[in-house]
């Protein structure tokens, strides 16, 4: 070996170790802002929040809190909604900015943004780069992505905000989840096609996991609860892929079929089986609308059998939280998972401006004071009372399901039909673990 | 017996569009020694559009337009990415379209944005009735199109000059060579056709349900259909396809009555295990060409 490439390498060696000791120093070392932000000067902090002004701060005197974003933006299988709840958190962000920020700091959504592709090694490995510098996150997609980060949340004391429903969340201490889970939706879905349309049978057609599986555990203990006959039907992605549902609900022809699957595999569903003569009702979970569908050739199927379960009223519901959002959507098209971004960031808010009204905007601090929430002012979106992190997954469960019909008037063509809705099998089931682990769908 | 036959006709139906996407998967391989994964995004990419060109043009002159566009994107990536990489192990090649895949993906998709895309079919789910069956009038328009493409595809191969030239340049590229044919041109060829072949699929798998971002995962479909049918072979790949459409529509139909214990969706299996009762008994596909290996 020659000695100018000895020199070379130990000179990139040097380079390498002085990178991971900045590295080193600048994730590990307690934050210049500790202090407080641009107004006390009591609020304690360590990572993810400076006294330095966030990047193009709309208040050049605050401080900044650093929240990352790891969302499916490119080819994950959600890399459709993915883009749209981070223009709805950033939203909401920038009007919690516009309003003076929290403590003396603004929030800043944009810095940390990263791909998940839907993928744990991938979530793992971009929330590792992002992690020295953020002091929680404002968005986690994804069930399986947030499962392998989730262990190292909670040891290092970081808040999550999800994007989802399952009702895994509900015992994931550190994430902070809103709006009824997939299971208590779909449970209040039942119970209503018991009640109006006198359902003597029920069959849940979805995706395996902790959204389709949910959904349909749910409804297999609505349907046990009502003393209805119950089918399992799992499918798989892909309109090409739903002729076996089709079969099965055209062969057994249950009175009502809750469908949890993806926008264009519903459409696909609820429009072969009206096509092959079913006519019972539809009740999709929330991920299974998506306005375009009006256009769809399923269109007059749709508007006669189906119905959405939705966590929170659509987009045109007259609530101060839904004005604030259109408001600060300005020209943006209406979008449901816009609207998913914005509500979705309610808690965070809370536990962060808990977390200064206490004087310690450390990550300890921030889990401490998100812990210890009992309620979170949603803005009228959610009923009073949502947002009860204190008391156990079972308190934190909210129970009451916006249901709405096909409209082609309204702006994401969805309109409330029945408002809080909450059947007595949500109202009296107790969330001791996933509802998708805890019940055998056989 | 009225089931049954709906079961085929649907099975048919699909089955088109999988023998279409086959047919790209075997004119390229024809041409390159390659399986191309980029078919898959040039599918999405031609669906989508079909769906912005046939608000203002219809859906009719849209499914050309669109050909003639995914057929000049192929060739822009078979001049670009495939070209230079002549002579490298054809490994190489298919890891570079798996890279295409999804850098024209990703650019597809903000295309087509959080919203399920219409492409504007005439047909959507509306049936017709034929000799007493109620006939989606879409899988119709698939096995239509199927005929004339394939039909068109083997009168080029037959009779015309270029059509010659590829199939020569197919058989031995060196002698083709000597014989005057430009095999880098009929290379070129063969992705433009293949792309315009994708797109056109692609406009078809839309058909009575739109497209969204997870679209593009049908055309892996087309996968054991050129297994099926033998990868160097076009007919192959035609009854491939086709096969894989019945067998999957009758496991969808009947599987659950009958084969209950398979377990659920058992019909996304279902191509793959003819595809392993195939190769048993022909190991180079329905009509694969028996490689002949000097010893």
């Amino acid at each position: 070996m020659s000695s100018t490439t000895t020199r070379r390498r130990v000179a990139a060696a040097s380079l390498a170790g002085l990178a991971v000791f900045a590295a080193g120093c600048r994730g590990g070392s307690e934050d210049p802002a500790d202090g407080g932000g641009g107004e006390g000067g009591s609020i304690a902090t360590d990572v993810g929040v400076t006294s330095d002004p966030c990047p193009e701060a709309v208040n050049p005197d605050n401080g900044c809190i650093y929240l990352g974003t790891l969302s499916d933006l490119t080819v994950g299988p959600f890399a459709a909604a993915g883009p749209t709840i981070v223009a709805g958190q950033e939203a909401f962000w920038n009007r919690v900015n516009e309003d003076g920020g929290i403590g003396g700091y603004d929030v800043n959504v944009s810095e940390y943004v990263r791909d998940n592709q839907y993928n744990p090694q991938v979530t793992n490995q971009v929330y590792q780069e992002i992690k020295p510098d953020i002091l929680g996150l404002a968005q986690t997609l994804g069930s399986p992505p947030t499962a392998s980060i989730v262990e190292d949340l909670a040891a290092e004391d970081i808040v999550a905000a999800p994007a989802g429903w399952t009702s895994l969340y509900l015992f994931q201490d550190v994430i902070l989840e809103s709006g009824p889970t997939y299971c208590a939706e779909a449970m209040n879905g039942v119970d209503y096609a018991a009640e109006t349309y006198s359902a003597q049978s029920v069959m849940a057609v979805h995706y395996a996991g902790d959204y389709g599986g949910d959904a349909a555990a749910g409804a297999s203990v609505a349907a046990e609860a009502n003393g209805l006959d119950f089918a399992n039907v799992e499918t798989t992605a892909g309109t090409d892929n739903q002729s076996a549902a089709v079969a099965a609900i055209v062969d057994q022809q249950p009175d009502v079929v809750v469908v949890s699957t993806g926008p264009a595999d519903m459409a696909t569903i609820v429009g072969q089986s009206v096509a092959a003569g079913f006519q019972g009702r539809f009740l999709g979970s929330s991920p299974t609308w998506n306005a375009a569908l009006l256009q769809s050739p399923a269109a007059p199927a749709l508007t006669a059998s189906y119905q959405l379960l939705g966590p929170w009223g659509p987009w045109d519901t007259d609530t101060p939280g839904h004005e604030a959002m259109r408001a600060a959507a300005g020209d943006t098209t209406p979008n449901e998972f816009f609207l998913s971004g914005w509500v979705w960031s309610y808690p965070m808010k809370a536990a962060l401006e808990a977390a200064a009204e206490s004087g310690d905007l450390t990550r300890e601090g921030l889990a401490n004071a998100s812990a210890a929430l009992e309620s979170v002012d949603y803005e009228g979106i959610l009923p009073e009372g949502s947002g009860n992190y204190a008391n156990g997954g079972d308190a934190a469960a909210v129970r009451t399901t916006q249901l709405s019909d096909v409209s082609a008037d309204a702006s994401t063509g969805v309109t409330v039909a029945e408002a809080d809705l909450e059947g007595s099998t949500a109202e009296g089931y107790e969330f001791t673990e996933a509802c998708y682990e805890a019940i055998d769908l056989g | 017996m009225r089931d049954v036959l709906l079961t085929t006709i649907r099975g048919l139906g699909f089955g088109s569009v999988y023998a279409m996407l086959a047919v790209s998967f075997v004119i390229i391989y024809k041409s390159s020694k390659v399986i191309s994964f980029a078919q898959p995004a040039l599918m999405l990419a031609g669906a989508v559009l079909v769906s912005y060109l046939a608000g203002p043009v219809g859906f009719y002159l849209a499914v050309p337009l669109a050909a003639i566009g995914i057929a000049a994107l192929g060739l822009g990536l078979e001049r670009t990415t495939i070209r230079p990489m002549i002579g490298r192990p054809v490994f190489v090649v298919a890891i570079i379209t798996l890279g295409l895949d999804i850098a024209i993906r990703v650019v597809v998709n903000v295309f087509i944005g959080p919203d399920v895309r219409n492409v504007g079919d005439p047909w959507g789910l509306n049936t017709v009735d034929v000799a007493g069956l109620p006939v989606q009038e879409r899988y119709i328009a698939m096995v239509a199109v199927l005929v004339v493409v394939v039909g068109a595809l083997f009168a080029f191969f037959r009779y015309s000059r270029y059509g010659l030239a590829m199939r020569a340049a197919s058989l031995d590229q060196e002698t083709a060579m000597v014989q005057g044919v430009s095999v880098g041109a009929m290379t070129a060829l063969a992705w433009a056709m293949a792309g315009g072949l994708a797109a056109v699929a692609g406009a078809f798998v839309g058909a009575g349900g739109g497209v969204d971002q997870s679209t593009w995962i049908i055309a892996l479909k087309a996968l054991p259909a050129i297994i099926i049918g033998g990868l160097d072979s076009i007919e192959g790949a035609v009854v491939g396809g086709l096969l894989v459409g019945i067998v999957e529509s009758f496991f969808a139909s009947y599987q659950g009555e009958y084969l209950p214990w398979l377990g659920q969706n058992f019909s996304l299996v279902s191509p793959y295990v003819l595809l392993l009762v195939v190769l048993l008994v022909k190991p180079y596909g329905l009509f694969g060409t028996r490689e002949v290996e000097r010893v």
